[in-house]
């Protein structure tokens, strides 16, 4: 069920609000009881997903605006929009992608249509999306714990509070999280086509990722770079050829990003904002901006790096939030570093492909820094799919390292 | 077949029908459904309808005919004239949610009508009193400060800017005007004077500064011995006296009125059926958690 004028209607913090999104929750409430009696789930998952479930409903207009995420009500009208009159809204028409051209399908759009498939009761709030992110994040995680013996320590990488955050917000960060966390686990498992599908939605929801994604799939599949040290160097020869012959079409595009990004934040002495303020006063800082070659980047790059892993800095802190997501940047280092020397990772050269890729990815985003809380999001957002890789490469590592023990001990 | 047996997928299917018949297929199922029928009767009951009003408008293309054609380079010089680089949109949008516009209502009785019983006489409305929650009124007394008495243009300026929203679109680019209220006849009487006084408020200021523009240059002319000068001058002064001509006539200026305010025919809150459905999800949600809390207590701790 939908609302019909979904464009007008703001349920915002009314008791219609929550009844609808109630009614979403017990849908889901309802499946995971369901899926614990046939056995699927442990009973400590059982609880664990139901109070996941349950969190939509204390984030939005309950401990924070939900104008805090603002996109969330684009999205939410998109859905309603397409489930109501299968047009898109009227905002969200505009379409483009670098890569596919102006005829691709917008991002939001596609997210919408992707959750929109979820069959829940009331997409009728801007929270009933966060919903959905929900559903798909559980879906992920009984299809990611069938490679795990304990459940348990799989449901813990679930409980990361940026996830919950990001899960309980109608955007499309717990989508670019699930396909990539897919791409990378398949990957990792030398199963190729899913991946290879799963690289179209990627470059239109969000073609960073795409882009990571991407050269993390010619490493696997051309290159073999998972495999030997040779292998695995010819790599990174073969990408700084790349990137030297076509330095001025990356230089073009990182600044085309970096300048975005610039100008999506800019405030105007007059008061004006975004892309109006830097069309007006803006173009003072372009040439400050603009990175002129490519040992230019690699030294922003490399600079920018921790300043992105730490954010947001102490000084920059200015609700609750921000402490507790420099403490989690911490934590989560400290995990992907513990997850390492515990099962001597080191010693894999999957282990080097991945982490390079993260590598990669996260200083392509150090280039592209402005905003500090959308870059905290965007840095989970890579980072998580990365994690999950890393854990399953851990528990694949360990195996394969006792069960050679194991074969020396019969040879003995 | 070791692959289906693998699922387990007898065993799952008896489990399933143990589930339905056990949690789903019981009595309280239905007590949890008329208990649902009795709360959404109280929701709905408690709701007011809501009724959508809106309008569609687009820019008046007389704005650009003036815009590029006249008003040169002189104006600019002494007045920054022109300096508007947001588009009529953003002019009008500034003009209706400016105190100047909500002072312009007020005085028409609007503030009456809003918080009042519609007396237009001005010793009424401007002393409609003003009614402030027991937490201000705390607040108040605690920090030492006093509330407003009476209700003021202040106020309906806030009123404007909660309940109206006038939005561009960026492709057509009409501009849809719209708000929600329980009283459609009024909400359609108020944002159509609104609209028509937004762009009166617009043409009198354009108006007057024409007439400063006017009035500044004869002086300049006065005193310019520079032929080209004057020249530029009296270019001037014909275009802010063409942009008067233009203004001056009751046809809408800064907008076109492309659909007049109209109201959707049934309300768009609250939405009945789908409070009705919620509502059924979820008490027969809890009836089920009741029963399984129950059954697999042992479990659960």
């Amino acid at each position: 069920m939908v609302n019909e004028y979904f464009h007008l209607t703001n349920y915002g913090g009314t008791l219609e609000f929550y009844l609808f999104e109630l009614a979403n929750f017990s849908v889901l409430a309802c499946l995971v009881l369901i899926i614990y009696k046939l056995d699927f789930i442990n009973v400590n998952s059982l609880i664990v997903w139901l109070c996941l479930f349950f969190s939509p409903l204390l984030f939005n207009y309950f401990i924070f605006s939900p104008y805090l995420f603002g996109d969330q009500f684009l999205y939410a009208a998109e859905i309603m929009s397409l489930k109501t009159t299968g047009e898109s809204y009227e905002h969200t028409q505009a379409s483009g992608s670098l890569l596919l051209g102006s005829n691709a399908i917008n991002p939001v759009t596609l997210t919408a249509k992707i959750l929109g498939i979820i069959p829940l009761p009331a997409y009728m709030t801007v929270s009933s999306l966060a919903f959905a992110n929900k559903f798909i994040l559980f879906l992920t995680f009984l299809w990611f714990k069938r490679f795990f013996n304990s459940e348990n320590e799989v449901l813990l990488y679930f409980l990361i509070p940026s996830l919950v955050l990001y899960s309980s917000v109608g955007l499309r960060d717990t989508l670019v999280m699930v396909i990539a966390t897919i791409f990378i686990i398949n990957l990792i498992r030398g199963r190729f086509i899913l991946p290879i599908l799963l690289l179209y939605p990627m470059v239109i929801l969000k073609i960073q990722m795409f882009a990571v994604l991407a050269l993390y799939l010619a490493g696997h599949l051309i290159f073999q770079a998972h495999k030997t040290r040779n292998l695995f160097i010819f790599f990174i020869c073969a990408i700084f050829a790349v990137v030297v012959i076509y330095q001025n079409t990356i230089l073009e595009i990182v600044n085309l990003y970096r300048l975005a990004f610039v100008a999506e934040n800019f405030i105007g002495p007059d008061g004006t904002i975004s892309y109006e303020a830097w069309a007006k006063y803006g173009q003072e800082d372009q040439e400050a901006l603009t990175l002129n070659s490519i040992p230019e980047v690699i030294f922003f790059a490399i600079i920018n790096l921790p300043i992105l892993l730490l954010i947001p800095m102490p000084w920059n802190w200015s609700n609750i939030f921000y402490p507790l997501q420099s403490i989690e940047s911490l934590l989560l280092i400290y995990l992907y570093v513990k997850l390492t020397l515990e099962n001597k990772l080191y010693k894999s050269y999957e282990f080097f492909l991945l982490t390079l890729m993260l590598i990669v990815g996260l200083s392509l985003y150090a280039l592209i820094m402005a905003n500090e809380g959308t870059f905290v999001r965007y840095r989970f957002t890579l980072y998580y799919p990365f994690l999950l890789g890393l854990l399953y490469i851990s528990k694949h590592h360990q195996n394969n390292t006792d069960g050679a023990n194991n074969e020396k001990l019969i040879y003995k | 077949m070791s692959f289906i047996k693998q699922f387990r997928v007898k065993e799952r299917v008896h489990i399933l029908k143990d589930f339905f018949f056990e949690y789903i297929f019981t009595k309280q199922s239905i007590y949890a459904i008329l208990i649902s029928l009795v709360f959404s009767f109280f929701i709905t009951q408690r709701s007011i309808s809501q009724f959508s009003v809106t309008s569609t408008l687009k820019e008046a293309s007389q704005i650009s005919q003036m815009k590029g054609g006249i008003g040169g380079g002189a104006a600019q010089l002494l007045m920054g004239a022109d300096a508007s680089a947001g588009g009529a949109f953003n002019d009008f949008k500034l003009d209706m949610y400016s105190f100047a516009l909500a002072q312009r209502m007020w005085n028409q009785g609007w503030g009456s009508k809003v918080y009042g019983n519609g007396d237009l006489n001005d010793e009424y409305f401007n002393k409609i009193p003003k009614r402030h929650r027991v937490s201000d009124r705390l607040a108040a007394f605690l920090m030492g400060y006093e509330l407003y008495e009476y209700y003021s243009a202040y106020d309906l300026q806030s009123y404007i800017k909660s309940k109206i929203d006038p939005d561009k679109d960026r492709y057509s680019g009409t501009i849809d005007i719209k708000m929600i209220h329980s009283n459609k006849d009024f909400a359609i009487e108020f944002m159509n004077a609104l609209i028509l006084e937004t762009d009166k408020y617009g043409k009198e200021n354009l108006i007057q500064r024409s007439n400063e523009i006017i009035a500044s240059t004869l002086k300049q002319l006065a005193t310019s011995r520079n032929s080209s000068m004057a020249s530029a001058l009296s270019e001037t002064i014909n275009s802010e006296y063409f942009k008067i001509a233009n203004l001056e006539n009751d046809m809408p200026y800064h907008i076109d009125i492309v659909d007049p305010p109209h109201s959707s025919e049934y309300p768009v809150s609250p939405n009945v059926p789908a409070i009705f459905f919620a509502s059924a999800v979820m008490f027969f949600f809890l009836s089920i958690l009741f029963s399984f809390l129950l059954k697999n207590k042992e479990d659960l701790w």
